[in-house]
């Protein structure tokens, strides 16, 4: 297994693609920095009458869907990469029990998207506190003891998205395929949440990965998720496809 | 050692293998022939444990593929060279796959060695030549130095150089006492590399032979003509072979060598006008055992 580990871990790090994996990482923390930073200069722009206006989402609520995306479309090509290519036969020849190789797959996604989601998540914080300051702006403003479970719980929620990728891919085999599910999940469904009739709408807004992060960390009360509940559910988001790709690869001609 | 015993395999509606048995031994270099579309990439897939067989079995070494611990110290497959991914180099490819049965870098420097892209290890293999890539696929098979080879038609695409280069290669990895199963569907490249042939169409068994006797089954004697027909033919029967008049107008011998002809007539002072052997080119005996079993004929473009 530690072989098979090795191997999936050298396959990612041989591949161009996975740097400019990491340059969007670096764009991301980029992209919150500016709108925190342009958020600033508005407000101190403004005539103090006018600044209680300023409203709407902050610049951390761009980054958790940004890095859910990148890291679900990471799982995705992980694997339907090896199907494009033909190199899933001699992945499996050389494996021929097949799931150690998606055991592996699953432990390296989950651990590089960890890592990724981490780091960009707390440099964003850092950069996003930085710019905004003491000003009463939308974004990541109270106690670090309030807003570091948040943090984590959204790294959880990357690490999801990542292995839903995963999951999706192995089991459409199809990178088109698998990218959708992923955009579907994550873009798509949310909008869905305001045409639904209450209490419809609001239980579904819950468990959908864009509203699991807060409930995980218990930073909003709800009387349909609580925290270990919510984890729970982000865990099916993984382990579903991923259960269902373990059987598929074993039992499917390859 | 490879055994393929009663081995169905079928797609929806199509059979590709259909009842197919045979075994390959060590040592030698054996030949897996058929037209396109006969089942010999399925055969091979099945023995790799790729596709589960309908029904019936393939061993290697007496084991279901699926079986074998660590197989690329076992077995070793080229199927399809071009499965690489592009952006990696042809280091890091071999690497990613030694890794995964305990090889280790080493290994991988010494196979890039033995084919010949030790001076190209660190380049992108999306770049590579098809010659390029067959080497590298070849490479692989040989990672963990397997006793059992399956190469699923290694020399398309190859120029001459490249031909005689896996031809060579084949029969060494074949006298050091290793298995070695060689797809294609030339028999003029296996009549220069295998010394047993298995030949299938339609997914069923043609025949499993030697080189040696395909070529004595489809010896058609030799043609004789000479002025002198009657009495050459008597001292030729009296030697032992079978004489009859040829629809062209000689004799059709067979059962002795062109020599001993020429030797018998000589001493017998006959003349001969013509002696021709007429044994069938492999590739004739091929196309003849094949025919019926050919999928995809190209018919008359004009209809
Ligand atoms: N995955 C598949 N799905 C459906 N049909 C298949 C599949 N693989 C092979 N076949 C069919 O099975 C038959 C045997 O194919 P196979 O590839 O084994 O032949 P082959 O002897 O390797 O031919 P070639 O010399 O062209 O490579 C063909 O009719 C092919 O169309
Ligand atoms: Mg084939």
């Amino acid at each position: 297994m530690t072989g098979v580990l090795g191997a999936e871990w050298a396959k990612i790090r041989s591949v161009r693609s996975s740097r400019y994996g990491l340059l969007a990482a670096v764009a991301v923390v980029l992209l919150a920095a500016l709108v925190a930073w342009n958020g600033a200069r508005i407000w101190d722009g403004l005539p103090p009458g006018e600044r209680g206006s300023l409203s709407g989402a902050g610049p951390m609520e761009l980054v958790a869907p940004l890095l859910q995306l990148g890291a679900g479309v990471f799982g995705v090509l992980v694997v339907t990469s090896e199907y494009a290519t033909g190199t899933i036969r001699s992945s499996l020849v050389a494996v021929p029990r097949r799931w150690p190789v998606l055991a592996a797959k699953a432990a390296v996604v989950a651990a590089v998207s960890l890592a990724a989601g981490l780091v960009v998540l707390a440099a964003s914080f850092a950069a996003v506190r930085t710019f905004i300051g003491d000003r009463p702006l939308p974004g990541p403003t109270g106690p670090p003891g309030e807003e570091v479970p948040v943090l984590a719980a959204t790294a959880l929620t990357v690490v999801a998205a990542a292995l839903f990728g995963l999951g999706s891919g192995a089991v459409l085999r199809s990178t088109a395929g698998a990218v959708a599910a992923v955009a579907v999940l994550l873009f798509v469904l949310p909008p869905f949440t305001f045409l639904l009739p209450e209490p419809w709408g609001g239980r579904m807004a819950a468990v959908l990965p864009s509203g699991l992060a807060v409930r995980i960390a218990g930073a909003v009360p709800d009387p349909v998720l609580s925290p270990p509940a919510a984890l729970a559910v982000l865990a099916a988001y993984a382990a579903v496809p991923l259960g269902a790709a373990a059987v598929m690869i074993t039992r499917r001609d390859a | 050692m490879i055994e393929v015993k009663e081995l169905s395999k079928r797609y929806g509606g199509t059979s590709a293998v259909d009842g197919l048995s045979f075994s390959v031994g060590p040592g030698r270099v054996t030949g897996f022939l058929g037209p396109n579309g006969a089942g010999k990439t399925t055969t091979m897939r099945v023995l790799l444990g790729l596709d589960a067989p309908t029904s019936g079995e393939a061993l290697v070494d007496g084991l279901r593929y699926a079986r074998i611990r660590r197989p690329m110290l076992r077995v070793g497959a080229l199927l399809d060279a071009g499965a690489l991914h592009g952006g990696r180099s042809a280091f890091d490819h071999l690497l990613c796959l030694a890794r995964t049965n305990g090889i280790g870098a080493r290994r991988v420097a010494e196979v890039l060695e033995q084919v010949g892209l030790a001076g190209v290890a660190r380049k992108r293999a999306g770049g590579f030549s098809l010659g390029m890539k067959q080497r590298l696929g070849i490479a692989a098979a040989l990672l963990g130095d397997p006793g059992v080879l399956l190469f699923d038609e290694p020399v398309n695409g190859l120029d001459p150089d490249g031909v005689r280069w896996i031809r060579e290669l084949m029969r060494s990895l074949a006298a050091e006492g290793r298995t070695v199963l060689l797809s294609s569907h030339l028999m003029s490249e296996m009549e220069l590399t295998a010394d047993r042939l298995v030949v299938i169409g339609r997914g069923r068994l043609i025949c499993d032979t030697t080189v040696r006797d395909l070529a004595a089954r489809f010896d058609r004697g030799v043609l004789v003509r000479s002025p002198r027909a009657a009495e050459l033919a008597e001292v030729l029967t009296g030697a032992g072979a079978a004489v009859a008049p040829d629809p062209s107008g000689g004799l059709a011998v067979t059962g002795v060598d062109v020599s001993v002809i020429g030797d018998l007539a000589a001493r017998h002072a006959l003349p001969i006008h013509e002696a021709t052997p007429r044994s069938a080119s492999l590739e004739e005996a091929y196309m003849e055992l094949t025919a019926g079993s050919v999928e995809h004929r190209a018919h008359g473009s004009a209809r």
